[in-house]
């Protein structure tokens, strides 16, 4: 069977594209599954650092797409976790030596090669954006609980559409305290607006920045909130569907978790 | 069946002269025929009497009644013939028993009619009127020359009456707009957290107001439906 090509992307930079990517592949790697995640920000290479193979680099997803090697020479393959694939970006090239014609030609290579092939994309809705999501048959949109994340994802969500993908959300960066006092949108509220499937919600979690800085897979961490809502978010990816999709709470007391069960509103 | 028969030909004495009601659809001779019969009667009183000539609500009846007009001045020496002031309800009342009888399926109306969510980036234009069921998120931008209706949440920028239709109006059942133009009068949106109520927008005085619609029932006292 053909692996699938899932685009992470957003329109808006910094909200956590890099870190999703990274975490969702190695939580379906984990799932048992070849998972291939590449960096398409050509010249602003993030996932090798993430994930901690910032030194294990030869070749890069240019040299792939513009035949200069070949697509195992550049997957590097990831020690901790098995089945886990990088294809690093170029550092030194800018978006436009990829065209989508060939990135069409290397992910036809790359769906046989794998289950799995996690795009993490650039920001904004240029070059980059459109190489990213050209072979795509599926898109994860992150977005942080704010305004002008919302906008941008809202936008981006209307640009896959018109190119038949259907997209899915994951609100990334939620903090529970600031959402109960009214200070940060909720995730129905960002919702309402982008009405689209949700893929998860994933709260706001210094163990992200610890992980990044070590290059330890978050996933990996068992007391990372972060971590473990993306683990369930390729669960569900990976066809675990009914599995339900978890509020992040400030407060993890009994009656937090009863009022829940009942179906109240915090 | 019972067929109404109507006279050809009705006199009535108004002021200093006669109102003559004739049914255009009865041959010219006779009703020469039947305005002699009834002028016969009237001797004397004819004679430069002001002659008023109805056809009623027909058209294309100036031939028949210029006929008549000169047939009244040489057999019975009226004066001044003219037709009744054009009224307004006449023709309104004919358009209605046409859209009555007719089922409105003459009638064109611009109306570029949606259903979804428009989102943020995605920009709608039309002539006339833009009717959307569905919402308006913000970022996206609606433009029309006409009325635009959100059958939902309005919560985008829009234009209704570009360039410059000032009757144009804006209506929502949860109108909460980031920016809102009518004609070229704009408004900033207004940010309060509301419960949803259908609400419009229109001009007032060269400033744009929102209202609720149910309550103020901007078109509620039209009587009849009328194409826009
Ligand atoms: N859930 C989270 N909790 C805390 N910090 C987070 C979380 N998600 C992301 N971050 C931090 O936010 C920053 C931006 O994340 P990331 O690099 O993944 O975003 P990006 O969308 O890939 O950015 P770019 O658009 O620049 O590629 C990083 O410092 C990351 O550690
Ligand atoms: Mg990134």
């Amino acid at each position: 069977m053909e692996g699938k090509i899932i685009v992470v992307t957003s329109g808006k930079g910094g909200v956590g594209k890099t870190t999703a990517t990274a975490s969702i592949g190695a939580a379906l790697a984990l799932e048992g599954n070849r998972v291939a995640v590449i960096d398409m920000d050509i010249g602003l290479r993030n996932l090798d650092v993430v994930l901690g193979l910032e030194n294990r680099i030869v070749f890069n997803i240019v040299d792939v797409v513009n035949k200069r090697c070949k697509l195992t020479q550049a997957a590097i393959r990831d020690r901790r976790i098995e089945n886990l694939f990088l294809i690093p970006a170029s550092q030194s090239d800018n978006k436009d030596v990829l065209t989508t014609a060939g990135v069409e030609r290397a992910a036809k290579i790359l769906k046989k090669e794998f289950d799995y092939i996690l795009m993490d994309s650039p920001a904004g809705i240029e070059k980059g954006f459109e190489n990213s999501i050209v072979s795509a048959s599926e898109a994860i949109v992150i977005c942080t609980p704010d305004v002008s994340s919302v906008r941008d994802a809202d936008r981006v969500i209307g640009l896959l559409y018109a190119r038949s993908i259907t997209p899915k959300i994951i609100v990334n960066r939620i903090v529970p305290q600031m959402v109960a006092k009214g200070d940060m949108l909720s995730h129905e509220d960002v919702m309402e607006v982008l009405s689209v499937e949700l893929a998860g919600l994933v709260p706001m979690d210094e163990q992200v920045v610890i992980a990044t800085n070590m290059g330890m897979p978050l996933v990996m961490q068992n007391n990372s909130k972060a971590g473990q809502a993306f683990r369930r978010i390729a669960k569900r990816l990976n066809g675990e569907t009914d599995l339900p999709i978890q509020v992040p709470t400030h407060k993890t007391g009994m009656w937090n978790k009863l009022s829940q069960k009942l179906g109240f509103k915090k | 069946m019972t067929i109404e028969m109507q006279p050809p030909v009705k006199l009535k004495g108004v002021g200093d002269g006669f109102w003559v009601t004739l049914d255009p659809s009865v041959s010219e001779d006779k009703l020469k025929e039947e305005v002699t019969r009834l002028f016969e009667r009237l001797k004397h009183l004819t004679i430069n009497a002001r002659i008023t000539l109805d056809t009623g609500d027909a058209r294309g009846c100036e031939n028949l009644i210029a006929n008549i007009g000169t047939f009244l001045k040489n057999t019975f020496d009226v004066g001044v013939v003219t037709t009744p002031p054009a009224k307004r309800s006449v023709p309104l009342e004919r358009i209605r028993q046409r859209d009555l009888s007719k089922g409105w399926t003459q009638h064109r109306s611009e109306v570029l009619m949606l259903r979804g969510r428009v989102r943020s980036g995605q920009r709608i234009k039309a002539k006339k009127h833009i009717v959307i069921i569905g919402n308006v998120n913000p970022g996206a931008e609606i433009s029309a020359g006409g009325n635009i209706i959100v059958m939902g949440r309005l919560m985008g920028q829009v234009h209704a009456g570009d360039p410059d239709n000032e009757e144009a109006v804006v209506l929502a059942l949860d109108f909460r707009p980031t920016q809102i133009q009518i004609g070229g009068v704009v408004a900033a949106g207004i940010d309060e957290n509301s419960d949803a109520v259908a609400e419009f927008a229109s001009i007032d005085k060269g400033r744009i107001i929102v209202q609720d619609y149910l309550k103020a029932e901007p078109f509620g006292n039209i009587p009849w439906p009328e194409v826009i």
